[in-house]
């Protein structure tokens, strides 16, 4: 079903704003973060002007609400992405769960020799942990190339790459290309030789409906900034075998059991993860930013932003100069454009983009050995979301065209 | 230069950037400026001792004194708006007593109506490029 994206527009007040130079807003950064819905931000200003107080720590009213508000929050979005709350860690964000597979899960399970699989197209968030890792216990990294041609995981390579692996780290949707990985193939394959998988599903929850239990990866981490959620906050989701055998990552506040001068004992299950004060706020804005998702069939939401990249990207193509990375004409790429001008340097076009009031990102977002692959220091990238409409992609090409028309 | 925010010799390039009908013929203008660099720096000797740190795009600047002691400017940049902007640095710049350079305000940027290319988190490497000229001029001193 079409989603009404005039009445979804509605509930995002940001925008309706015009900027100093006068142009109405137009948002295609959504690949870096997402707007807001009113409904998220009424419930943190609720939170904050009504029940704010610490979770887990009182007995008076403010606290088992806010108390309730955090763990309902958490009830939500695990449900949300198919599984339990026990099976959920609250984090700040995806970086910070990929850090957490890394100091929490690999430094107790993984010893010197043993094989972590990453690709190149990994975001820094996924390859530091991993070369940290690497430096600290002596495991071997080996890395997936990508056919720039296709722009898709060599997966002959990564057949090659898995033996013997005990870990494969894999972004679900490049927040560079777009491009949609075969995770359920990689997970099959890797569980078939006895390795863990981690999926980097920052960008492949805004887009599809993660299904944690259903999908079986055994450790996926994810956003809530990029699906219509506060920045701040995050999770990592983890099979239940797999968190019996994780060991503490940081220390203090809410994972602490018992404190002694001769040591200290811990909490079990995801508050062993949860360290000091949570991020109550956050998480109940991310429980509403949920409920607001659960409105749409994550299907119409992927058909319509697809179908704004591949008209852009086919519009774009036509302007003389302009070179796209990724493959916008495959059904399941996500509504991320990155795109190049050969003489107009990537971060002089975006600002002559912004000009026109057009949000896009330039650089090399977070993801430079994948730009080493593509053979480019940078790119813009357009990125669309839900509420964004083919009228603003029209205006976009169309100042895009003047833009290189005027400059190159 | 006393009591001034930038040399008396840039006042006609800032004139010219005000008489621009909007933005976009302003970012045009630097665009041309960038092809005029008095004193530029070529890509051979770009080198991680003179790159501007927290550029989103290469920037690439090298102090010293000239040939009668005054301050001279040498810089490159892949990003033409940045370039631009380091070419009107140059001609401000260029010829002045270390001293004097080492006083300067980046305001000139803003007097131009390049908008918020004083803005920090624009990363477009403006001021990062000013403070280094700054600060070599500062050392000399």
């Amino acid at each position: 079903m079409a989603l009404d994206v005039n009445a979804i527009r509605e509930d995002f007040p940001i925008l309706s704003r015009v900027l100093p130079n006068g142009h109405p807003l137009v948002y295609f950064d959504n690949a870096a973060t997402s707007q807001k819905p009113k409904c998220v931000i009424n419930a943190m200003t609720k939170y904050y002007e009504q029940y704010n107080s610490n979770a887990h720590r009182a007995n008076h009213t403010l606290a088992d609400e806010a108390t309730q508000a955090l763990e309902s929050a958490r009830h939500k979005i695990s449900t949300y992405f198919g599984t339990s709350s026990e099976n959920m860690i609250y984090t700040s964000g995806a970086t910070e769960a990929i850090n957490l597979v890394s100091y929490g899960w690999a430094r107790y399970n993984l010893k010197k020799g043993d094989v972590v699989v990453i690709t190149e197209m990994e975001h820094h968030a996924d390859i530091v942990p991993w070369q940290e890792l690497s430096k600290e216990k002596g495991v071997e990294v080996r890395y997936v190339p990508i056919n720039t041609e296709s722009f898709t995981l060599d997966m002959e390579a990564f057949d090659v790459a898995l033996e013997g692996a005990k870990l494969v780290c894999v972004v679900h949707t490049s927040n560079v290309l777009g491009i949609r990985n075969p995770v359920e193939e990689i997970i099959r394959k890797s569980h078939a030789v006895g390795s863990r998988v981690l999926l980097d599903c920052a960008q492949g929850a805004p887009h599809e409906r993660i299904s944690f239990d259903e999908m079986g990866a055994d450790f996926v981490a994810i956003s809530a900034h990029k699906m219509a959620g506060p920045t701040g906050i995050g999770c990592l989701l983890v099979k239940s075998d797999a968190m019996e055998k994780m060991g503490p990552f940081m220390t203090g506040g809410s994972m602490i059991r018992k404190v002694t001068i001769d040591g200290s004992t811990f909490q079990e299950g995801h508050a062993m993860f949860e360290t000091g004060t949570p991020r109550i706020a956050e998480a109940i804005g991310w429980g509403a930013a949920v409920d607001w998702l659960s409105n749409f069939d994550m299907n119409d939401v992927h058909s319509h932003v697809h179908n704004l990249a591949y008209i852009a990207s086919e519009e774009m193509s036509k302007i003389e100069g302009i070179r796209i990375f990724g493959d916008p004409s495959r059904s399941d790429s996500s509504g991320a454009v990155s795109f190049l001008h050969d003489s107009i340097q990537s971060q002089d076009l975006a600002i002559l983009l912004d000009e026109g009031g057009f949000a896009v990102r330039t650089g090399h977002h977070c993801a430079q050995p994948l730009m080493d692959a593509l053979g480019v220091p940078s790119t813009n990238r357009a990125s669309f979301w839900i509420y964004n409409t083919e009228d603003e992609v029209k205006s976009f090409v169309k100042h895009l065209r003047y833009v290189c028309d005027r400059f190159s | 230069m006393a009591n001034r925010l930038w040399p008396e010799h840039l006042d006609p390039i800032i004139e010219e950037f005000q008489d621009c009908f909007d933005s976009m013929e302003r970012y045009e203008l630097l665009f041309e400026y960038s092809a005029k660099h008095p004193s530029p720096l070529p890509p051979e000797e770009w080198s991680d001792t003179n790159q501007i740190h927290g550029c989103q795009s290469r920037a690439h600047v090298e102090c010293s004194r000239d040939d009668n002691g005054k301050f001279l400017m040498r810089a490159g940049a892949d990003a033409q708006i940045v370039q631009g902007l380091m070419s009107v640095t140059a001609m401000a710049v260029n010829g002045m007593a270390p001293e004097e350079v080492s006083s300067m305000s980046p305001d000139y940027a803003d007097a131009m109506g390049i908008r918020n290319s004083l803005t920090p988190s624009r990363a477009n490497g403006f001021l990062n490029m000013f403070e280094r000229v700054r600060s070599e001029a500062e050392r000399m001193v």
